[in-house]
């Protein structure tokens, strides 16, 4: 990360945060508390290996296997640790199931928690001040802004997630996937579904992967 | 704390902004505060809970008028220094100096 | 105790990740349909019962099993181990009559953040 780089990079001087964040890894690695390997092995990791199609595994799994569902919505940590994901803000997760009657949404008020293992790092509108205010005061009007319409006989429940229990919806599985492989269901689960702002669609036909 | 960061059921804080496909990071600067942040907190000085609090003391309106990293950084700046791992004295010293030798 | 993240060992760090959960044997004050108050504190310090559920009543729908209390370890006052629950609030209880009827609020909050309802 040289100075030559980042210049070229933005045509512009350095802003004031990017000389404090420079400032304090540049001390911080100097007084050998952090490793600078270690900081571009944390950084791969969540841009490139963890994400939300490990959530969409999940949810694919639980759609066509039965068992699977059953065990996830009994144990979430454990069956999600069954796929292989689990660890930093992970280990204690519960699954919430979407059906007919019940739409689950998942928030933090206070900052920003998210299952990390599952979904990768939250999305900047997630830990925004005003999804953080409105999803528990006005969740409907959160849901029909963002293209979802929840019938008055719906229940909706908004998780807040205030400790280090993390959530994860199981969204429903739409009509027209009939016959589907796990893996083209893999494709068609969207993180928003796993949050629990969005459904999941069925491309069009013709769409199927 | 009865902080800004408490925001449940408040109004005013304007729409949902989203932005489609959006990166995880959106600066370079971003990518080193988030790893700064893991691993700083691996080296024992505070636990996360003590790291939420200390993004939560940002004044109210510095908190509302920045951005989520931004958020992070403040708050490694401030349990740095309070574990005494850090002098303010020398990250403004060494702010300083990159500030001088910065490309203009 | 201070210790070094190293490169080599990110991967297994993240995947062991930071467990809150504790086995301690403690006693749960309250249990699964049990009516809730949610305490009227206002610390200083850090808490995780956020204003909107304070004073509000709830029932409890699942007791998590025994966590690390936030508020106590953000304070340097340790673990104090306790019972975590998933304790559901009317929309209405917490919003007033022009929330939705049928819609419910579940945060999870810890024995000292609760009162029997």
């Amino acid at each position: 990360m040289s100075d030559e780089h980042d210049h070229a990079e933005e045509g512009s001087p350095l802003t004031e945060t990017e000389l404090r964040v420079r400032a304090l890894e540049s001390l911080l690695v100097e007084k050998g508390l952090v490793d600078p390997a270690a900081l571009d092995a944390l950084i791969d990791t969540y841009e490139t290996k963890v994400g939300p199609r490990n959530g969409a595994h999940v949810v694919a799994r639980a759609w066509v296997d039965p068992a699977y569902r059953a065990r996830l919505l009994e144990d979430g940590s454990k069956a999600i640790a069954e796929l292989g994901y689990m660890g930093r803000q992970g280990e204690d997760m519960m699954v919430l199931e979407n059906t007919p009657k019940v739409h689950n949404m998942v928030v933090c008020t206070l900052c920003s928690c998210y299952p990390w293992p599952v979904l990768g790092l939250p999305p900047v509108w997630y830990k925004s001040a005003p999804y953080r205010s409105r999803a528990v005061l006005d969740p409907r009007g959160v849901l029909r802004e963002l293209g979802v319409e929840v019938p008055e006989d719906v229940e909706v429940r908004v998780w807040d997630s205030t400790s280090e229990v993390r959530y994860l919806v199981l969204p429903e599985r739409p009509a027209g996937t009939e016959g589907w492989s796990e893996a083209e269901l893999v494709g068609i689960v969207t993180r928003d579904s796993m949050i629990g702002v969005a459904k999941v669609q069925a491309p069009a036909r013709g769409g199927r992967r | 704390m009865n902080g800004i960061h408490d925001m449940g059921g408040m109004h005013g804080l304007g729409p949902i902004e989203r932005e489609e496909n959006e990166p995880v990071f959106h600066h370079a600067w971003e990518r080193r505060a988030f790893a700064l942040n893991m691993a700083a907190g691996f080296l024992g000085e505070w636990n996360i809970d003590m790291s939420r609090y200390a993004r939560e003391q940002m004044p109210a309106a510095e908190y509302l008028a920045t951005s989520y990293y931004e958020h992070w950084l403040w708050g490694l700046e401030r349990l740095l220094v309070e574990k005494g791992l850090l002098t303010r004295a020398e990250l403004e010293a060494r702010v300083a100096e990159l500030r001088r030798r910065a490309p203009k | 105790m201070r210790r070094v993240l190293w490169a080599a060992d990110v991967g297994t760090v993240l995947l062991k990740g930071g467990p809150a959960r504790l086995p301690d044997d403690v006693p749960p004050r309250f249990k699964p349909g049990d009516l809730v108050v949610a305490r009227n504190i206002n610390p200083t310090g850090h808490t995780r019962l956020p204003r909107y559920a304070r004073g509000r009543r709830g029932v409890v729908d699942r007791d998590h099993g025994v966590f690390v209390f936030a508020d106590a370890s953000a304070m340097g006052r340790g673990k104090k181990p306790q019972h975590l629950y998933s304790v559901r609030f009317g929309a209405r209880e917490l919003w007033g009559p022009q929330a939705a009827a049928r819609d419910v609020v579940y945060i999870d909050l810890w024995d000292d953040h609760l009162d029997p309802g």
